[in-house]
């Protein structure tokens, strides 16, 4: 789906990223895990077009998407949903929808942003209320819908549990897995929960400074203690053959009512 | 009415209008414009040479007034600020910008004034644009429909921003034009649509202001302080606190100097624009934020609060 080869970026003049190679398959849930300052979130805004990509190819089925304008490559089915700021805060969550959903036309927008609200019901409750005024769970549940409302290929998301309980990080943790089996997105996660995001995830690259210390797959990288213990500050499990399980139940997922945040 | 009352209704809708541009284009493109003094000039002479070569009432010329206006926001966004922005120009360069084309069109303006002249054996160096006015209820008709335009105007730029779908999108560009761009919204013609709306509002004020004052090519420039004055005011965080405070700002120029001058005398005449300066530095001492960060529906729920209790 998507292909990044020898990539060089940065903001300005200031390099952050140095000769990345990251291959995102398709359907799948691709994970990015690292320490604080690695770059993860410049990747996805060279990716975006937001950060200065100084040499390299970024390649979405097939063509090279290095230069062009960010609502372009919205247009061309990357949902990107940004750490901060990732709802506008002065509009209501209906208008956000409806900007989410801004190439669509308005029949389409009304259907797809009445699917939204159907997959998040907590969102329906407070529909007309100011996205500002949203709790950090709540909000996440919007950005995740406004990323979905433009049915896309590939969706970037970045680092969604951050300033979450985590209680709600893990219903957000199990929206995007859910994103993949369900729907069929390929995702591409940047990730500070790393444990969590490792246990989902398909195929996982550290970084550190910029660069690739680890390719391969997510659930192997917990099983490297130097990495794990050095770089994302945790401890590898004893035996994690069985893979991740759910750690919360079903009724607690959004969309269940009693799960659902109530402020 | 209160003479002015009369003048001051007239120079503050104007202002308003200038004021609410210099924020319109500061929230959506991070650039003070400075060129708004010339493009208020444009607006005056516009109006002017249709009353003038034309006839009729310098209302039927405010269409005009609102296209040349932003035919020359137009120009400024292609021809300066796009590029600039492109190259992630800092404030300062897009403020300084700006200056650079406001002398450009001043000194077009001025060729204009001299082309008038020449071909037309006309004056247009001082005008008194209030000969061209009639009288309502006893008063000068500008006193009425100024207002009433200002208001109209604001009424469909709200209606514009709040139930179009391009209108709410320019909303969230301003507000977040990351996220804008990844919601597939093109931030271009945002940027675009902003210096058009704003080169018409600033064209319109200009020509609503020579009505209450003389209209001469440098009038812009001798304004734009107060332009400044009630977009800072207004908190440079919303357009409508930016339209207030122009109102405010021009208001109280024309009721300061008629209090002050009946007390004090003629002489303080001179000092007019002093008035106003100070009581946004009053404002800007009390409420940091401006007129916007006054928390008005707060006050209000208090003051119901207090007329209930001391109802009980």
């Amino acid at each position: 789906m998507l292909t990044v080869n020898n990539l060089n970026s940065g903001y300005g003049k200031l390099q952050i990223l140095y000769n990345l190679d990251i291959e995102v398959p398709e359907k799948e849930l691709t994970v990015v895990v690292g320490p604080n300052g690695a770059g993860k979130t410049t990747l996805l805004c060279s990716i975006m077009n937001i950060a200065n990509v100084f040499s390299g190819e970024i390649i979405l089925q097939g063509n090279s998407i290095v230069g062009e304008q960010t609502h372009d490559l919205a247009q061309k089915g990357i949902a990107y949903v940004p750490q901060m700021g990732n709802v506008f805060a002065e509009l209501s969550v209906m208008d956000n929808l409806h900007m989410a959903a801004y190439m669509l036309t308005k029949a389409e927008a009304k259907d797809k942003a009445d699917q939204m609200t159907d997959i998040f019901p907590v969102l329906k409750k407070f529909i007309h209320r100011h996205a500002g005024t949203l709790s950090g769970g709540e909000r996440r549940m919007l950005a995740i819908a406004m990323g979905l409302i433009k049915n896309p290929k590939l969706m970037l998301l970045d680092e969604l549990s951050t300033d979450l309980a985590p209680i709600i990080a893990e219903r957000v943790m199990m929206e995007v897995a859910r994103m993949r089996d369900e729907l069929d997105i390929t995702v591409l996660m940047v990730e500070q929960m790393a444990k969590r995001a490792l246990e989902i995830g398909n195929t996982a690259y550290l970084l550190v400074s910029g660069e690739v210390r680890y390719a391969g797959k997510a659930g192997d990288l917990l099983h490297e203690p130097e990495l794990c213990s050095m770089y994302l500050g945790i401890k590898p499990p004893e035996d994690n053959s069985e893979g991740f399980e759910l750690s919360i139940s079903e009724d607690e997922l959004p969309g269940s009512d009693e799960g659902s945040e109530d402020n | 009415m209160a003479p002015w009352l009369t003048s001051g209704l007239i120079y503050a809708s104007g202002l308003a209008l200038t004021a609410g541009s210099i924020t319109l284009l500061y929230i959506a493109t991070r650039t003070f414009n400075f060129a708004v003094a010339s493009m208020a000039t444009i607006g005056f002479y516009v109006a002017y040479t249709g009353v003038t070569l034309y006839g009729g009432l310098p209302y039927q010329y405010y269409p005009l007034v609102l296209v040349v206006g932003a035919i020359t926001g137009f120009v400024c966004y292609y021809g300066l600020n796009r590029p600039l922005l492109r190259r992630q120009a800092a404030e300062i360069t897009l403020m300084m910008s700006t200056l650079g084309y406001d002398l450009v069109l001043l000194s077009m303006i001025q060729m204009y004034a001299d082309y008038l002249t020449h071909t037309y054996k006309i004056f247009p160096r001082r005008v008194t644009m209030s000969l061209f006015d009639f009288e309502l209820f006893g008063e000068r008709a500008a006193a009425f429909i100024l207002p009433v335009i200002a208001i109209g105007f604001l009424t469909i730029l709200h209606f514009f921003l709040t139930k179009t779908k391009f209108g709410v999108a320019m909303r969230a560009t301003i507000e977040n034009p990351t996220l804008a761009g990844a919601s597939g919204i093109n931030s271009d013609r945002v940027y675009l649509v902003s210096w058009i709306i704003s080169g018409g509002m600033a064209a319109l004020g200009g020509s609503f202001m020579a009505m209450a004052m003389t209209g001469t090519p440098v009038m812009g420039m001798y304004t734009i302080p107060l332009m400044f004055a009630g977009a800072i005011l207004g908190g440079l965080g919303s357009i409508y606190g930016g339209i207030l405070g122009g109102m405010v700002i021009g208001l109280t120029e024309y009721a300061g100097v008629y209090l002050l001058a009946q007390q004090f005398g003629p002489w303080v005449l001179g000092y007019r624009m002093g008035i106003p300066l100070f009581i946004m530095a009053v404002t800007l001492l009390v409420f940091p934020r401006g007129l916007s960060g006054i928390p008005l529906a707060k006050i209000i729920k208090n003051w119901v609060g207090q007329k209930r209790g001391a109802g009980k």
